[in-house]
């Protein structure tokens, strides 16, 4: 059995889209698959089980059967927060390490998730490094791209990981990026002597958000065209120029969601016309009937939102680093754009094993 | 206080002219024609004589003393002018000139100046950029206005020029009679407050008439406006109060409370009779300028057609006034002369073959009946009445008695004759009856107003300093908001009470919490970013064991991390369930130049919806708490319909009190809500659910 730790040097870089692909790429290739996550940040029931919702995603994308009380053994609840900053909680590591043991025994691979970067968790005694050394674990670091300033993350990773550390994984590389990308951070990192194993292009779908998810985080009141949740958002706009301008601007976008004072009833109407997929009506003023039933017949929700255009601007703003794999058809763009895009012969290689 | 601009002795002209279509003639030659029994002293460097007076080059040259000066020179010549008016020891002047602040930088930076060269010269001054000044009793007319109006009791100010002169032409045909005619303009030294001042010491003046677009200073504005309204009716044509609110402000009675409203309030306290259109301003001043004020609500309505009759009927309903059936005894008079037919009671309609005659003597025993306080005349031009005749009756018959009677003559070209008479002997006639009712209204409004005792105000005295500190802590960590404790310290500190509340960090110290509050409890969220606990799911109701606050405890908290991933949460608060009652709002706001207001309102989530709220300007007295409870359309909720049981409206006009005393302490404070405030049944006092602060930098 060898392991891999899907780490990365910051949050959101998109660990669990890389640790499904990779999953079900290793699946493909008979071996017997497990995923490990050994710290979850976030806390969810299901039948009354307490885990993490992310490493419960992958294990069903995954189809995996393993009990689901192994998969996550430690849960930063509220509670666990509050206790470990007031004394030292003791025993996490054993019950990481036992819980990793009973589930490796008849793989092949193991996947193991790391949460936050490898340098998170230090105050639980949990840091991400420190665990994967534990358990023995091959790392692979995905970065988010922003630049070329990133090859120092890739740098200090591999100084950290030392023999640990088998490559790292570019994502959401934009069209716009690629070249700087091929012409200086590859050749720069191979003089460096560090591996790419993967580089993964920007896809708006696996950015998207369903409006649903958009509402529950805004705390909005869904107005009309209920059975359209599922609508997928890629991009959001803000509804605040001339009407004619905003006709043009509303078309241009795929699938974009329009973020306008309540108030602005011409704004609203050319968002519905030019097919807006949603409307966030900000400052919780209710638009006019004619205004819901012509959304309601294009089957596009309006939502109402209590701020005002800013502050939700910047809320989402925030929100669009840490969207999550929660749908289905997220999920399987996700998994066959790592398949696409993942050097899998040289990632064998390194692991020293093979496809079945 | 401004004597000589209204009754001067002596006028210079500074900028007059020998050109016909200039201001500067214009002016001259209005002082001149229409019998100025003062010194004329035109002012031009260039001319020996205009309009038959003598011309001087400058006013160094002037051999006598000056009281008032109009400048009519270029702009850039007025600070020279000013000058010029402090030597010669002129203390008044009307600058007529424009080119200053309502044209741009350069312009306001001029005027800026020319307030205080002005201030430095000792010259007190009306305008720049106004139309002038009009005294009918001094016959002066210090204006370019086209015509003299009549003499009358209506003193008229204005911020607008080209409305003065649209009021002017509008009143002339109809012989409408003014005091005193003011154009503002720009109000860089003398403002509205100085002239209602003014008008309310004029003996001329009966009724002051004011349009205005702003205010500078709110609280002064509310000061002299109450001073003055005692005095005499104070009718402001307010524009430009139209605003879409202040749409995303974080409190609902932010939302809620728009410039419409301040105004409306400040009005409404200070006594001002609010005009919505031209139209009003001009129907309130002649039903002030003409009869005496109604005693009280009762009021009959005379016609000889049923339609105008309900459309005035409708109208009373509206407003405060009532239409009070007849005595018996004048009931019984009446049926000797009128067809059995006729409707007897209130109102009386005489029939479409009514004349003359049977106007006048229905007219007559109506205002001898004490329960009526005063009458509406209505008539519709038939062929069997003759209008001018019976115009003559109603003014003869109205005379002998003190209690106002209006009319409202219907139609144009055949009541024409009628009207003349009836405005002739002070009789307002209006259009449509609609637009008697309204005046009818404000002057028992107006009555209202005067014969109200002295407010009285309520002083709540609290141990501030604990508060005080909140405030501080909060200005030095540069918040906007409390934390839920301060929040508890600040409401608990004024008297409201809340539900018992502990904070629990976790699951266990929440079950803790729960056991000593006592179950059923409600648990909150607790953290400083999330204002809207609910909105967010961070709030569970109804928990009855430990088991269900353990469950809430995850719940609450996994959740609103996931959706506000930057939230800090410092954990749950455990609070006792609180039995129903009706929902209340309470809140403060802002206004930038009224200060506080507060707001009262039927609370809950309908509150955006229905806007059924009621504004005070703080402080607020007794009087205006009581008033604003029961303002709001949903009154009857709370003293209770079908049988329930009254709600505490004491508490909630105590909790009324409070709030006003909190806002003033706390200038600082921007906008404030309780929302709800849960008032239960009498006696058992209300209970602040939710509650929401901003605070200033002050």
């Amino acid at each position: 059995m060898v392991s891999i730790y899907i780490g990365s040097t910051g949050g959101y870089t998109g660990k669990s889209l890389v640790s499904m692909g990779l999953g079900q790429r290793f699946k493909k290739d008979g071996l017997k698959v497990g995923y490990f996550k050994p710290v979850g940040i976030l806390p969810v029931k299901v039948d009354n089980i307490l885990t993490d919702t992310d490493a419960w995603r992958i294990y069903r994308a995954l189809e995996l059967k393993d009990p689901l009380t192994e998969i996550c053994p430690v849960i930063l609840t509220q509670e666990l927060m509050v206790k470990s900053y007031l004394r030292d909680v003791k025993g996490l590591m054993t019950k990481i390490t036992r819980s990793f043991r009973n589930l490796s025994k008849d793989k092949d691979i193991m996947l193991v998730g790391g949460y936050g970067s490898i340098y998170t968790g230090s105050y639980l005694g949990l840091q991400g490094i420190q665990v994967l050394k534990r358990l023995d674990s091959y790392a692979v670091v995905v970065i988010k791209y922003d630049g070329e300033y990133i090859v120092d993350y890739a740098m200090q990773a591999k100084k950290d990981l030392r023999d640990r550390f088998l490559g790292i994984i570019l994502n959401k590389v934009t069209d716009e990026q690629k070249q700087s990308v091929e012409e200086y951070v590859i050749p720069f990192l191979r003089r460096k002597g560090i591996d790419i194993l993967g580089i993964l292009p920007h896809d708006s779908v696996i950015g998207a958000i369903t409006v649903e998810e958009l509402n529950e985080m805004l705390g909005g009141k869904v107005l009309c065209a209920h059975d359209h949740m599922g609508n997928l958002v890629e991009q959001f706009l803000i509804g605040a120029m001339q009407v004619d301008k905003a006709m043009e601007y509303f078309k241009k976008t795929r699938n974009n969601a329009v973020i306008v004072g309540g108030d602005r009833s011409d704004i609203q109407l050319s968002a519905i016309e030019s097919g807006s997929v949603c409307l966030i009506l900000t400052g919780e003023l209710y638009p006019s009937e004619m205004i819901l039933s012509t959304a309601e017949e294009k089957n596009i929700p309006l939502m109402v939102v209590r701020e005002d255009t800013y502050s939700i601007a910047k809320k989402l703003e925030r929100l669009s680093v840490r969207l999550r794999l929660r749908d289905t058809v997220k999920v399987d763009r996700g998994m066959a754009v790592v398949s696409e895009n993942i050097n899998f012969p040289l990632l064998y290689e390194k692991l020293g094993i093979r496809p079945k | 206080m401004l004597n000589s601009f209204f009754s001067p002795k002596s006028i210079a002209v500074i900028g007059a002219s020998r050109t016909p279509g200039k201001v500067g003639f214009d002016i001259l030659k209005n002082i001149i024609q229409y019998d100025y029994e003062g010194r004329i002293y035109p002012i031009n460097p260039s001319a020996d004589e205009i309009l038959g007076k003598k011309s001087y080059p400058s006013l160094a040259d002037v051999p006598d003393n000056v009281d008032l000066a109009v400048v009519v020179v270029p702009a850039k010549n007025v600070l020279e002018v000013i000058e010029q008016c402090g030597k010669k020891k002129i203390r008044s002047a009307i600058i007529i000139t424009a080119g200053f602040k309502e044209s741009g930088v350069e312009g306001a930076r001029l005027e800026h100046e020319l307030a205080y060269k002005a201030a430095e010269a000792g010259v007190r001054f009306v305008g720049p950029n106004c139309l002038g000044i009009i005294d009918t009793h001094a016959k002066m007319n210090a204006s370019f206005a086209a015509g003299m109006p009549a003499q009358g009791g209506i003193g008229f100010f204005s911020q607008s020029g080209a409305l003065c002169l649209a009021v002017l032409d509008r009143a002339l045909p109809d012989g409408i009679g003014f005091s005193k005619f003011i154009s503002m303009g720009n109000k860089a030294d003398i403002t509205d407050t100085d002239i209602m001042r003014s008008l309310a010491e004029d003996e001329n003046t009966k009724v002051i008439l004011g349009y205005i677009e702003g205010v500078s200073d709110g609280k002064k504005f509310m000061e002299v406006a109450n001073e003055v309204s005692k005095k005499k009716p104070l009718i402001i044509l307010k524009s430009g109060t139209t605003s879409a609110g202040a749409k995303a402000a974080s409190s609902h009675t932010g939302a809620l409370a728009g410039r419409e409203a301040t105004f409306d309030a400040a009005f409404r306290q200070s006594g001002v009779i609010r005009a919505y259109t031209i139209k009003d301003l001009f129907n309130f001043a002649l039903a002030f300028a003409s009869q005496p004020l109604p005693k009280g609500p009762h009021i009959a309505i005379i016609t000889n057609s049923g339609g105008p009759g309900i459309l005035a009927a409708d109208a009373c309903d509206k407003s405060d006034l009532q239409l009070v059936t007849l005595h018996k005894e004048t009931i019984d008079k009446l049926r000797e002369f009128l067809p059995p037919v006729a409707s007897f009671y209130n109102p009386i309609d005489i029939l479409g073959d009514s004349g003359a005659e049977r106007y006048e003597k229905t007219l007559q025993l109506v205002l001898q009946d004490s329960s009526i306080q005063g009458v509406l005349v209505l008539l519709t031009p038939t062929a069997t009445v003759d209008v001018a005749s019976t115009a003559r009756k109603v003014s003869y018959v109205s005379q002998f008695f003190e209690k106002p009677v209006m009319t409202s003559f219907m139609g144009k070209k055949s009541i024409e004759s009628a009207s003349r008479i009836l405005m002739k002997n002070n009789i307002p006639n209006y259009e449509y009856p609609e637009e008697a009712v309204a005046a009818y209204h404000a002057m028992y409004r107006y009555h209202a107003w005067i014969k109200r005792p002295p407010k009285t105000f309520t002083n709540i005295n609290v141990n501030k300093n604990g508060v005080a500190a909140i405030f501080e802590k909060v200005k030095r960590e540069n918040r906007e908001r409390f934390t839920d404790e301060e929040m508890h310290e600040v409401l608990e500190t004024y008297g409201f009470r809340q539900p018992k509340g502990l904070f629990a960090r976790t699951s266990e110290e929440a079950v803790a919490g729960a056991k000593r509050i006592g179950y059923p409890i409600v648990m909150k969220i607790m953290s400083p970013q999330i204002v809207h606990k609910s909105d967010i799911g961070g709030v569970r109701k109804n928990l009855n064991n430990k088991n269900d606050v353990e469950n809430a405890f995850f719940e609450i908290t996994t959740h609103v991390r996931n959706i506000m991933p930057a939230a800090t949460i410092y954990g749950v608060l455990i609070q006792e369930m609180i039995s129903p009652g009706k929902e209340v709002i309470i809140g403060i706001t802002k206004d930038p130049q009224f200060g506080h207001m507060i707001m009262f309102g039927l609370g809950g989530i309908y509150v955006e919806v229905l806007r059924d709220i009621s504004f005070r300007i703080v402080p607020l007295s007794n009087e205006d708490v009581h008033e604003m409870v029961r303002e709001i359309k949903t009154f009857p909720l709370l003293r209770g319909v079908r049988g329930e049981p009254e709600t505490d409206i004491g508490a909630i006009e105590q909790s009324l009190l409070s709030f006003n005393q909190l806002a003033m302490d706390f200038p600082q404070i921007i906008e404030a809500d309780l929302n709800p405030l849960l008032a239960h049944t009498r006696g058992k006092g209300v209970i602040v659910i939710d509650a929401r602060f901003t605070i200033g930098g002050e």
